[in-house]
């Protein structure tokens, strides 16, 4: 009897905190979603109101007056785009620390230690580079400039490929040598081995390292501040454009924050089940 | 037939893998690599598929250099220790792998991988992932995946090593059938004595990355070059008395360092005996050469029974005589106790004689 009334009190403190870290977490998306939906009026009152008049003003407001839609779709080229870069170069990159152990460690090493700094030290030169790069015709041929998405996608591939080919680099020695030398037997040339045998099986990884890789680069805002001024700003400059002299547009805030939150939730959740480790369980004796 | 000449392989600047060795793979034999775990097995293999360079020295496919054919050129077919099984693909796709790589059609494709996977036992693991296979299951699929097609040389490192013993039987069988089926070049490496001596055409024994013999089996068992391949080859291995040479007239006697005599040989028998002082003299024998002795036997050597094993269809005692210990077979319904003190007859003339671990005479028993 004791036991049982352990046990159950155990579950209940089990069920408890999950519920309690679920509100933290759930909690605040729940309520940005409801205050996207609120009247003005309903939005500063205390005690807070939990039932009201929805409404889609907020979203015609955020859509219309504001153009956010443009701001979404700068920031889905920018980051996808990033992305691309970051994953293929820091694939074929890790793929070769992994295998040949280039540079001993030591340039890994010194890979990483490039993420050891803030951004904020690098955010002036970077500012000059592309200001003096977007004069150029190449750059502007390029849309390497200030206010130019280029100059973003290179930045964001600058911050991010270091992390990217660290991550890979430990699923990539967690592919045992054998298969591709079985693969090679087989019958396939070294760039066939990499394609049909490697990079299946790290596509856990690869899926991890976009992810992070898109996650960071849409909710990038120091770099988008100072290098944007509104052609190729992103969705948080965007939001920032919200704060306005006659005061915060919570409403449209709430919208636009709405918005740009969907893409980033369809794409983890499609590519949850890449995410799963061990796909190279079983291939050689554990 | 494929050729190692004055093969060297280092790794790293210290660790020798393979030191300056001559191997023929001769077409449609059935070579087997046998040595302890480290001596570089698998390192013959992966040089001859390719996957490995040597240091120095070179290979040859029909007296022409293939040093520089790239793995997925040679048409070598290889079966890995550890499996290296592609484990995001079924059993099924794992086995056609190599014939879709060669562009082989659908219909044949299937054909083959049901009759290879009927063979090993493996039909209904088709649809499987390896990684919910067991040991034994993996194993079998690895090496399915290396016999599966039509190729020059087959390189099979160590492939039913993880199986059960009944199991393993079965496989070895199946393999040696298909080998001879085939007419298939067949490169295998084995730790196991068992093994080595019933599927070899030849042996070649490899110890800390040299061939310390090459021959068939009978060779190897009967004629054993030195005395790492007589306590290698053999199960039980041969055991060794140390003794000292007293020649007189037209035979050269051996006896322990206790003047206890062991053998007699004609002194032409032993030509190659020298008179070395210091040089370590062994007689060797196989346990089924010697014999407890029964009343009246002369020269017996006396010794105590250490342990027993059982191996079912005979018995073999480990007798400590001195510093050595020599083990006995005998019959399973002989009674012995571990502790007794038991005489040992020997064949006197059957022996094998070792000076400094190098063979020097094998005398086979008078008529």
């Amino acid at each position: 009897m004791l036991q049982r009334d352990s046990s159950f009190a155990k579950e209940a403190l089990r069920y408890g905190l999950i519920v309690l870290v679920l509100g933290f977490i759930v909690f605040p998306i729940f309520w940005m979603i409801v205050t996207s939906f609120k009247p003005a009026a309903d939005i500063m009152v205390s005690p807070p109101r939990f039932l009201f008049t929805p409404t889609l003003e907020n979203y015609y407001h955020a859509i219309y007056d504001k153009n956010f839609l443009f701001y979404i779709k700068n920031t889905l080229f920018i980051s996808v785009a990033s992305t691309i870069l970051v994953v293929v170069a820091g694939s074929l990159a890790a793929y070769s620390f992994a295998r040949y152990n280039v540079g001993d460690g030591h340039i890994l090493f010194f890979i990483l230690s490039t993420k050891m700094f803030p951004a904020i030290a690098v955010i002036l030169p970077y500012f000059l580079i592309f200001r003096d790069i977007g004069k150029t015709d190449a750059g502007r041929f390029l849309g390497i400039g200030l206010d130019q998405p280029g100059a973003l996608i290179i930045s964001y591939t600058m911050f991010n490929l270091p992390f990217a080919i660290w991550l890979l680099v430990s699923f990539f020695q967690d592919i045992p040598r054998e298969l591709e030398h079985s693969a090679r037997l087989d019958g396939l040339s070294r760039l066939k081995v990499l394609r049909k045998v490697v990079f299946p099986l790290a596509a856990p990884g690869i899926a991890v390292t976009g992810v992070f890789t898109l996650i960071f680069c849409w909710n990038e805002f120091l770099f988008a501040y100072i290098l944007t001024r509104k052609a190729a700003s992103t969705v948080t400059v965007g939001v920032e454009s919200f704060f306005t002299l006659q005061g915060i547009l919570w409403g449209p805030v709430a919208a636009a924050a709405t918005i740009s939150v969907l893409p980033m939730m369809v794409f983890v959740l499609a590519m949850q089940r890449y995410m799963v480790r061990g796909l190279t369980f079983g291939a050689v004796r554990g | 037939m494929y050729e190692l000449k004055s093969v060297h392989k280092r790794y790293g600047l210290s660790k020798v893998a393979l030191r300056k060795i001559d191997l023929t793979v001769r077409d449609r034999e059935f070579l087997v690599i046998y040595g302890p775990a480290g001596a570089g097995k698998s390192t013959i293999l992966n040089i001859l598929a390719g996957i490995a360079r040597p240091t120095s020295g070179d290979v040859l496919r029909d007296g022409e250099s293939i040093m520089h054919v790239p793995p997925e050129k040679r048409d070598a077919a290889m079966a890995f220790e550890n499996y290296a099984l592609y484990s995001h693909i079924s059993v099924g796709e794992n086995l056609a792998f190599p014939l879709h790589a060669r562009g082989m059609n659908r219909a044949d494709i299937d054909q083959r991988v049901k009759r290879i996977s009927g063979i090993l036992g493996i039909g209904h693991l088709l649809d499987r992932r390896p990684g919910f296979l067991s040991g034994g299951q993996r194993q079998r699929v690895a090496l399915g995946r290396a016999i599966i097609r039509p190729a020059d040389i087959y390189l099979l490192d160590e492939p039913v090593g993880h199986l059960d013993a009944k199991l393993r039987h079965k496989i070895r069988a199946e393999l040696k059938a298909l080998a001879e089926d085939l007419s298939a070049t067949v490169v295998f490496t084995t730790t196991s004595s068992r093994e080595a001596l019933a599927l070899g055409d030849r042996v070649a024994v490899l110890n800390s990355g040299r061939i310390e013999q090459i021959g068939t089996p009978a060779d190897l068992y009967h004629r054993p070059a030195n005395a790492f391949v007589a306590s290698f080859v053999g199960d039980p291995p041969m055991s060794f008395i140390s003794v000292e040479p007293r020649r007189g007239g037209d035979r050269v006697a051996f006896v322990t360092p206790d003047g206890m005599p062991v053998a007699a040989l004609a002194t032409d028998a032993v030509a190659g005996l020298r008179d070395e002082p210091g040089s370590t003299i062994q007689v060797g024998f196989r346990s089924n050469e010697v014999r407890l002795a029964e009343a009246g036997d002369p020269g017996t050597l006396r010794g105590r029974v250490d342990v027993i094993e059982n191996l079912g269809y005979v018995k073999i005692a480990l007798v400590g005589i001195g510093s050595d210990q020599v083990s006995v077979s005998f019959p399973t319904g002989k009674r012995l106790s571990v502790g007794e003190t038991v005489a040992i007859a020997f064949p006197r003339d059957a022996v094998h004689l070792f000076q400094n671990a190098r063979a020097i005479a094998h005398a086979a028993p008078s008529a």
